[in-house]
């Protein structure tokens, strides 16, 4: 039948028309798939890889992303002269670089266009063992920060006869620009007198680097290195220092059995999130278990398997509590739950058990009832077994405010021995820089965990920073006429290190302005014999946002704004900023892919660099471009091509040095940015860190082997691969054996002959070295180890140093133990505590958390990040407190600042309100990482045609109105969708779909005062404020400042609270412990305090 | 004998690229107007050539009101004309590089232009139809090169495409399509293209048993 059938239907076939004629016709032409056979691209890989491997890097092809949307080479072949529709390939040249948009320093490679020298993507550098490929949003951000639409394209400078913040500006080149500042330090240093050396100062915000910044003021024999370090991490550096003189702890979290985390630091924003979030994911998955103590439910502690949501800056007693558990509980074996092992050996009991003035004293402040005779390992758990019985169960539910959450205490207790010393924890932000005494919260923190061994450093514990740093990036000084680092200085700042604060850690930023203009504690210091400046000669922040990120914004501009108090001031910032506004220059300088810095961030354990280049000069230098001039390369490709005049600090301090601060050599300071190879020119990247990096060596014998015949081949290695891993699974190095040849013990790269070692009756190795005694290493049963970096080499439960620099009722961890100790204890009570919550409406507001999109200053007018930023920022209140005081979810209310120390109000910020079970009751929360703004759209610059945009994607333009007295912000209008982009245009043509108005939330940061911890000096962020309905006319965004009020708050707690130096003291700080950037002679450390 | 051969291969190409037309796109005026006006195409279509409405409305009428509706009825909103939704136990539609018949596609250096196609994926009915409408294109072109093993090999591909994909399938479709079909028109091109295929495929078959090579050495014999 169908044999009939089809002779039918072939018989009937015969159309009028030919089928050709007739068919659709979706098959392509045979060009089309020979282009695709033709290539090396299939819509139908067998492996997806995510990088190309690095051989191909100089010159990879890949098919263009935006063409895939059209479906690939599937549905059209491959771009070819035959085939002109087809998928669009693209040759790049991936040069590896590091992200800056945090300080976790994670891999980035740049996929530079060959045709166009435009960067079209980064993405992750799979060769950096920290972030192993991978990026949080702020890394794919970095391209939309390079081609910035308001990226300021060259110099400018404050317009001649206009006053600083009046906003006019004029165009200026590099080169009058290093003139004239050059000039200036030129003058200031040939003076050559003690304030001279106070008067220049280097203020850099996130450094992202390790140790170039300090080079910058140290060549110049200056004390004059600031930091951002106290509004960020001061507290817990300050209490690390005192159990490891190390400032900071380092986690290994892929192995750790628990994750224990005070705050979202770590697992979904702040410090080396991303590397750190990946191994903590990948802990879990082999079975951590991971605690989030936070009054706020991060994401991470939505995430954990137990939240204690513990009123914020009581931590310690928290882990207090958990302390006196291990000590007086035993398991049920009958064995005790301390790691006696670990605690015997490396942890200092023996000097306290042999200090009985200090145990009196102990006894005195009611720690204990008597003084032990004996001095036993055994008699030491005895009194901590006293010490710390009183932070019963009863007593933590009290203080942390966790009444009903007792449960949550045995399920934390059950997790943290069930982890045995597999604990890794990152005590950093949050608690310890929001609260007076937040440093307690790492000495009791690492309390719990050198008690369960975890500090021992081991696999899946926690061990210090230092070992797993590498820092070299101040070290190039081989590749420089001096060919050697510049000797210490003999100057102390008072003004970054004032006398009130000897134990801060570091810096005194935060109340720089306050300093400069407080004429009365000038005067007084300066009758007490100090030599205390009274002005800068020149003021130079390095990708800084004082202004903004710092508490009492207000005083900032004032001081700023005195041309008396500074004579000359120069930002080197890649963006517009609000300090931008108030200095004499800007100059542009690069991103995460326009820069050269060596970096090395401590995210696990491991010994690891990573290097941030100038991925458009090092592509153009690969496909054979040279510059004119070497010493400026990097500024010469970015003008080249099509970038702007940004340039970088590492070209930018050694020309300026060597042409215009010290052209002629008289200074001594040329001989340390000159040339080797060419004493006439500055220094180059490639001589500069080819000699910084020769001092890995391991690190050296590879890139020589791999670059044999190259001028520079570690520089070359690092410039193709952009990481390297020094040394991996570096755990328990303080168990390193100390090195000792029957001669001489070897010790940090030199050799002491056993004649001038010494041992004291703890097994503590010392020399004499600098006029001072320092310990080496130590001796544990019989063996020489190298110890921690503390003077006894151990782990400091008992900080005698502490105790001697005036504090000695702190130099145990310790809390307040019943409210009669609040007062006496002060120094160590919150000022957001909740006994000093009154009235329904009086709350503790949680202001340091991060947010992941966001990161303080700089990620403004990425358009990718302002995108997912708009959320007001609003203030977190507990359901039940917003609804006792009738506020709803979206209400604005006005948020009132009050000191606890002074009684002083500050004024208020107006915010959306959200009532939410995700923040603790009495507790509010409002991150103080949003709320930019600006005063002006954009500027006019005479003879350039383009108005210049400022932050038009990411900040609406306010109004501001400052006396000296009060000051105020109000939201004028917001950004809008822009049509008017003139330079990177090609990549900002959807800036006409802006959507979002960029109230992104208030200035919160300029209605808080200073708040100068009186021993690590950081400022204690958090605040008491009381919460009223907006009143008529408030908008969100406002902020009403009595900065006079503020200036008297920073005043109560420096002379309320410090214990400041006195006649009879000899030393500004205890030589022992870290104060970076400069190295310092004896000299600068030696005072004298006039008693009058 | 050859000739003959030929002049089968140009039918067969003529009804593949029809019904492939027909089964993929909706009808515009040049096509309505080529099947009313060519018998042979038009006896194809028996009861849509009884239509009164065939006559009595305008061609534009009839496509917008009458043809176009049943087309959107039956290929874009009721039925799945797509052959991953009949063949997967899931009845998901495979719309990526997996998809098996892009991977045939791809073997032959076949590229389909979905977008121009104005289909999901590359198996649906009107696009493997006019796969088969390419193959034979290209066995006439191999017979009018004289090379009859070429030819054989692509007879042998459309043999085992009609096997392994469209009779898999797509009559399970066209008895669903006659099932709802409100027009004559798609009526009687899921009744012609059901028809045809299995013919077709007997034909195909029998080439199978009786290959083109060997009927040339019958005739040289």
């Amino acid at each position: 039948m169908y044999l009939e059938s089809r002779r039918t239907f072939l018989k009937g076939a015969a159309f009028s028309v030919a089928g050709v004629a007739i068919a659709k016709g979706v098959f392509a032409t045979d060009a089309v798939a020979e282009s695709v056979t033709n290539s090396k691209f299939t819509d139908t890989p067998d492996t997806i890889s995510f990088y190309p491997d690095r051989k191909e890097w100089d010159n990879f092809a890949e098919l263009d992303g935006t063409d895939w949307k059209r479906g690939g080479i599937g549905r059209h072949g491959v771009k070819s002269a035959e085939n002109p529709d087809g998928i669009q390939v693209n040759n790049y040249t991936i040069v590896p670089t590091v992200c800056s948009n945090c300080e976790a320093g994670c891999g980035l490679t740049a996929w530079v266009d060959r045709d166009t020298m435009t960067v079209r993507k980064y993405m992750g550098n799979p060769l950096h063992t920290g972030s192993r490929g991978r990026n949080c949003a702020k890394g794919y951000a970095v391209t939309s920060q390079m081609y910035d639409p308001d990226r300021i394209p060259f110099p400018l400078k404050r317009a001649p006869g206009s006053k600083r913040g009046e906003g006019k500006w004029v165009r200026t080149s590099w080169d009058d620009a290093m003139a004239a500042i050059g000039k200036k330090m030129h003058d200031t240093l040939k003076v050559g007198d003690e304030i001279s050396k106070k008067s220049i100062m280097y203020h850099v915000g996130r450094p992202n680097e390790n140790g170039f910044g300090h080079r910058v003021p140290h060549t110049m024999g200056l004390d004059g290195f600031n930091s951002h370090t106290n509004i960020c991490s001061a507290g817990a550096r300050e209490g690390t220092i005192q159990w490891a003189n190390d400032d900071r702890n380092s986690p290994d979290w892929g192995n750790a059995e628990l994750i224990f985390l005070q705050s979202s630091h770590a697992a979904d924003a702040g410090h080396y999130f991303q590397q750190s979030a990946g191994l903590i994911a990948d802990a879990r998955k082999k079975g951590a278990k991971m605690i989030v103590i936070d009054p706020r439910m991060s994401n991470s502690a939505g995430m954990a398997d137990l939240w204690i949501p513990a009123w914020p800056g009581t931590e310690a007693a928290l882990y207090l509590y958990i302390a006196n558990r291990i000590v007086n509980e035993k398991q049920k074996n009958g064995d005790s739950y301390i790691d006696n092992t670990f605690v015997k050996e490396w942890v200092n009991w023996d000097r306290l058990m042999t200090n009985k003035d200090y145990l009196a004293k102990m006894v005195g402040y009611g720690y204990i009832s008597k003084v032990p005779t004996g001095n036993s390992y055994e008699d030491f758990v005895a009194v901590l077994q006293e010490l710390y019985a009183p932070y019963t169960k009863e007593f933590v539910v009290a203080e942390c405010k966790l009444e009903g959450m007792e449960y949550k205490l045995d399920a934390l207790w059950d997790m943290f021995i069930n982890a045995g010393s597999k604990i890794a924890t990152y005590l950093w932000r949050a608690g310890p820089i929001g609260h007076r005494g937040g440093w307690m919260n790492t000495r009791a923190g690492f309390l719990t965990l050198a008690l369960r061994g975890a500090l021992r450093g081991d696999e899946g514990g926690t061990s210090f920073h230092h070992w797993h740093e590498i820092s070299i990036a101040g070290k190039g000084d081989k590749a420089t006429v001096a060919g050697e680092r510049p000797p210490k200085v003999d100057v102390w700042n008072e003004i970054a290190w004032p006398p009130e604060y000897p134990l801060s850690t570091y810096e005194m930023s935060h109340i720089m302005p306050h300093l400069l203009m407080d004429e009365a504690w000038q005067e007084k210091w300066t009758k007490k014999g100090l030599k205390v400046p009274t002005k800068l000669a020149v003021w130079m922040p390095r990708m800084y946002n004082p202004v903004w990120i710092n508490p009492d914004g207000f005083r900032w501009i004032e001081a700023l704004k005195r041309e008396d108090k500074i004579e000359l001031s120069f930002n080197l910032s890649p963006t517009w900023s609000e300090t931008n506004w108030y200095c004499d220059y800007i100059l542009p300088v690069g991103l995460a892919g326009e820069r050269n810095d060596q970096q090395s961030t401590p995210s696990k354990p491991e010994q690891r660099i990573e290097f941030r280049q100038a991925v458009i000069r090092v592509a153009a230098e690969k496909m054979g471009w040279k510059a004119k001039n070497p010493a400026r390369a990097t500024l010469e490709a970015h003008m080249k091509y099509g970038l702007g005049e940004i340039w970088e600090e590492t070209e930018f301090w050694a020309n300026i040095m060597v042409h215009h601060v010290d052209p002629d050599g008289s200074l001594g300071i040329r001989k340390f940015w000159a040339s080797k190879k060419d004493p006439s020119r500055a220094v180059t990247v490639p001589e500069y860190f080819d000699a910084a990096l020769s001092l890995l060596p391991r690190l050296t014998e590879t890139a020589k082997a791999m670059y044999k015949g190259e001028e520079f081949p570690v520089y070359s290695y690092m410039r193709d691969h952009g990481a390297w891993t020094e040394k991996t699974n570096v755990y328990k190095p303080q168990e390193d054996e100390l090195k000792f040849d029957g001669e001489y013990y070897y010790a940090h790269g030199k050799k002491h002959h056993k004649d001038e070692v010494t041992k004291d009756e703890f097994g503590a190795l010392w020399i004499e070295e600098d006029e001072r005694k320092q310990s080496i290493g130590v001796d544990v049963n019989g063996k020489l180890h190298e110890g921690f970096h503390t003077l006894s080499k151990k782990l400091e439960f008992f900080s005698e140093w502490f105790a001697e620099w005036k504090w000695p009722e702190y130099a145990i961890p310790i809390y307040p133990r019943n409210a009669g100790e609040y007062k006496k204890m002060e120094h160590v009570v919150t000022q957001v505590h909740h006994s000093m919550m009154k009235a329904p409406n009086e709350f503790a507001l949680n202001t340091v958390f991060r947010l992941p999109y966001n990161i303080h200053t700089r990620s403004v007018n990425s358009k990718h990040l302002m995108e997912i930023s708009q959320n007001h920022n609003p203030v977190w209140i507990y359901t039940k407190d917003a609804e006792n005081l009738g506020i709803k979810r979206g209400d604005a209310i006005r948020v009132k600042v009050t000191d606890t120390v002074s009684g002083l109000d500050s004024g208020y910020f107006v915010a959306m309100a959200v009532p939410t079970e995700a923040t603790r009751p009495g507790v509010a929360a409002c991150s103080h990482h949003a709320g930019r703004w600006k005063l002006k759209d954009s500027v006019n610059i005479p003879g350039f045609n383009h108005p210049l945009g400022i932050m038009g994607v990411g900040a609406p333009r306010y109004d501001m109105t400052n006396d000296g007295k009060v000051g105020t912000l109000k939201p004028a209008e917001g950004i809008k969708p822009r049509h008017d982009v003139w330079q990177f245009s090609e990549y900002n043509k959807d800036l006409d779909n802006i959507w979002w108005d960029g109230l992104s939330g208030s200035w919160q940061n300029a209605v808080a005062p200073s708040h100068p911890d009186p021993v690590a000096g950081n400022h204690a962020w958090h605040l008491k404020v009381i919460i009223e309905k907006a009143q008529d006319g408030d908008k969100i965004g406002d902020i009403y400042v009595n900065y006079e009020n503020n200036f008297k708050v920073y005043q109560a707690w420096r002379d309320k609270l410090t214990r400041p130096l006195q006649a009879g003291d000899t030393l500004r700080r205890p030589q022992h412990i870290k104060r970076p950037a400069v190295p310092l002679s004896n000299k600068a450390y030696a005072v004298e305090i006039k008693d009058v | 004998m050859q000739e003959d051969l030929k002049t089968e291969q140009i039918a067969r190409a003529n009804i593949y690229a029809l019904i492939s037309r027909l089964l993929m796109n909706e009808v515009d005026e040049s096509l309505l107007k080529l099947i009313n006006e060519d018998e042979n195409i038009l006896s194809f279509f028996p009861n849509f050539e009884k239509w009164k409405k065939r006559i009595s409305m305008t061609p534009k009428d009839l496509i917008e009101k009458e043809l176009n509706v049943d087309f959107t009825n039956l290929f874009l909103l009721h039925l799945i004309p797509y052959e991953s939704f009949y063949m997967r136990a899931d009845q998901q539609m495979e719309t990526g590089g997996d998809n098996p018949i892009q991977t045939i596609y791809d073997t032959f250096d076949f590229q389909v232009q979905l977008d121009e196609a104005r289909v999901m994926s590359a198996d649906h009915i009107g696009v493997e139809l006019e796969f088969m409408f390419k193959l034979v294109e290209a066995q006439t072109k191999a017979l009018n090169d004289d090379a009859l093993e070429v030819a054989a090999e692509i007879a042998g591909i459309q043999y085992n495409f009609l096997k392994d994909h469209l009779l898999e399938w797509a009559p399970m479709f066209l008895l669903n399509v006659k099932l709802e079909a409100g027009t004559a028109l798609y009526f009687d091109a899921a009744e012609l293209a059901l028809e045809f295929m299995m013919s077709d495929f007997e034909y195909l078959t029998h080439l199978q048993t009786t290959t083109i090579v060997d009927e040339k050495v019958e005739e040289r014999a």
